[in-house]
């Protein structure tokens, strides 16, 4: 692979890793908050969730490999694991390694969920909203791409979407126990005005 | 035997104090609650009825297969509104429900106790377990819902989860509070053993009932103990100012006054009739009330309550609490309204992960039957209703 070919592979995947994991956050608010996406089951959403977030950790490893196979920068293995070792930008790179870092905790975290304490499980997940925004910053401070122009714009939007989930994720989850009263109101008013029944699903 | 029988039944308590409890009922000799369970066929009061032993057995059994100390609840979660026994069975003799709480833990080998009850029940019971010195009992408040005081929606509750019902598998006996073996028993059934260890052989053959019925236009609600097998006509007044019979509860069974008089409260006797003893509710539903006005509001409770978990009992509930409404007001329906009901009944029952979507439709299902003649007179525009208090409460959710 010619240097200039592993340098584009690197801008791009980083560009792809950011939307991925931006559309993974937006996804966990969706798993949280149990809304139903059109043409799929309420499980489906998890399962979205998951391989979404898949995908963008099989991609960033892609982004890490030609960022440190890349000759013009000179990122070590160690870099990859421990942040600031870099000789390149150590303070960007290094908020990349830590956002790496994060995200393998919670990705043996999620792979073992059934084996470990719930809580354990759900406190590595919360950390999700500190991996976006080291990552967003390395992006911004290490990348090439996110000063200006088109990918500045989706950088943006990518950064809207994120706030707007953890504003949705953390004003609480919808409790099944509401669901029921309004499945109740709701047939009462479409009975009594002779129309048909509505069917509820759980979102 | 003559000795035993003079002891106190289980409402003779005389509250949290402990010198009270002593001098009632005498200190708590050792025993084995697994022995006294299996002698005296104890059986669960929380509405279901299953054999104590049987239950002690299993728990045992999965702290051994697991090597974990098991946890146990003692439940007074009671979220049947028409019941009021294990409040007042935790007001009068809070520390009858410790002793059996603690014959039980003994048994088993618990090391973790936890007492389940609304949190307006604690000041009644905050003294009597401050009284015992033991620190290994925890209080649980538990919300006023319906489905409070179901096993594993207890369970979830006192882990810190939501208090809804879970999947059946793995039971709470094998993977409860903490994934440990837990015992969840109610809090009239640890009271009979406290009772059984003393020596009242016939502990078991006795049962808390709640009895609501109306006196001279006002409503009358106690909670007596009665023996099991006793005439219903003999527990409960039921004239001619008596429609029909609630038993068991809001997931129980409408009987017509005349075979609810003569019926035996004993679990097979009534199982003859298609009724259950349940939490031990017995309402006597007066005359000049209309007993489909009174089954429809308990039914759109009963939706209310729903966890919303399960997909038959969150469309279907609503449904039939909404048909049941139409078909409460004279004149209002037609006739495809009462086949509506009952498909909707069949297509329910079995189908959650709790029995609440059962016992719903058990309940209509016996208002249907015991109700015919009311259906027919609502057809034609008339009902026999002269009163429209409601009899049965039915706690604000619904509406």
């Amino acid at each position: 692979m010619t240097p200039i070919a592993v340098w584009y592979l690197n801008r791009a995947t980083g560009i792809v890793v950011l939307v991925l994991m931006t559309l993974t956050v937006v996804l966990g608010a969706v798993v949280r908050r149990q809304v139903r996406l059109p043409g799929l089951p309420r499980f489906g959403s998890v399962t979205l969730h998951r391989n979404v977030s898949l995908i963008a950790a099989l991609l960033l490893l892609t982004h890490i490999v030609t960022a440190v196979i890349d000759s013009y920068v000179s990122i070590g293995w160690l870099a990859v694991l421990v942040p600031f070792a870099a000789g390149w930008k150590p303070l960007a790179v290094g908020l990349g390694t830590l956002a790496v870092d994060l995200l393998i905790l919670i990705i043996v975290t999620s792979l073992l969920r059934l084996r470990i304490p719930e809580r354990l499980w759900r406190g590595v997940h919360w950390t999700s909203y500190l991996l976006w925004p080291l990552a967003f910053l390395h992006g911004l401070t290490a990348g090439t791409d996110m000063k200006s122009g088109w990918v500045l714009g989706l950088a943006l939007v990518c950064a809207g979407a994120v706030a707007a989930s953890a504003a949705v994720a953390w004003t609480g989850r919808t409790r099944a126990g509401g669901r029921a009263p309004a499945a109740v109101a709701a047939t009462r008013s479409a009975l009594s005005r002779g129309s048909r029944v509505a069917v509820f699903r759980n979102r | 035997m003559t000795a035993s029988l003079a002891l106190p039944g289980v409402l003779e308590g005389r509250g949290p104090d402990l010198a009270d409890h002593l001098a009632t009922f005498g200190p708590l000799p050792p025993a084995d609650a697994l022995d006294l369970a299996t002698r005296a066929e104890l059986t669960g009061r929380g509405g279901a009825g299953f054999p104590t032993a049987v239950k002690l057995r299993a728990v045992l059994a999965a702290a051994r297969a697991t090597r974990r100390p098991p946890v146990v609840v003692a439940n007074a979660a009671e979220g049947e509104p028409a019941s009021a026994k294990d409040g007042v069975l935790l007001a009068t003799a809070p520390h009858l429900v410790l002793d059996g709480l603690f014959l039980v833990a003994g048994a088993l080998g618990a090391d973790t106790l936890v007492l389940a009850a609304p949190g307006r029940l604690h000041r009644a019971v905050e003294p009597a377990l401050a009284a015992r010195r033991r620190d290994d009992v925890r209080l649980h408040a538990t919300p006023d819902t319906f489905l409070a005081g179901e096993e594993s929606a207890l369970a979830a509750a006192v882990d810190g989860g939501e208090p809804l019902p879970t999947a059946k598998f793995p039971p709470i006996r094998e993977r409860g509070v903490e994934g440990r073996p837990t015992l969840v028993a109610n809090v009239e059934t640890l009271a009979r053993l406290a009772l059984l260890a003393r020596g009242r052989a016939d502990a078991g053959e006795h049962t808390l009932v709640t009895r609501r019925a109306e006196v001279a236009g006002a409503a009358l609600v106690d909670v007596a103990d009665v023996a099991l097998g006793a005439r219903l006509g003999e527990v409960l007044r039921i004239d001619r100012g008596v429609l029909a019979v609630l038993i068991g509860g809001y997931h129980g069974t409408w009987l017509p006054a005349a075979v609810a008089r003569d019926v035996r409260l004993d679990r097979e006797s009534l199982a003859d009739v298609g009724a259950t003893l349940g939490a031990g509710v017995l309402a006597a539903l007066p005359a000049g009330r209309c007993g489909l006005r009174e089954t429809a509001r308990v039914m759109s409770y009963l939706a209310a309550e729903s966890a919303g978990q399960c997909g038959p009992c969150l469309n279907g509930l609503p449904r039939i609490a909404g048909a049941l409404e139409l078909l409460a007001r004279p004149g209002r329906f037609d006739g495809r309204l009462l086949e509506d009901i009952t498909r909707w009944c069949g297509l329910v029952a079995g189908r959650g992960a709790c029995r609440h979507p059962d016992g719903s439709v058990r309940l209509v299902a016996s208002a249907l039957q015991v109700f015919r003649d009311e259906i027919r007179g609502h057809a034609a525009g008339r009902c026999v209703a002269r009163e429209r208090r409601p009899f049965l409460p039915a706690p604000g959710r619904a509406r």
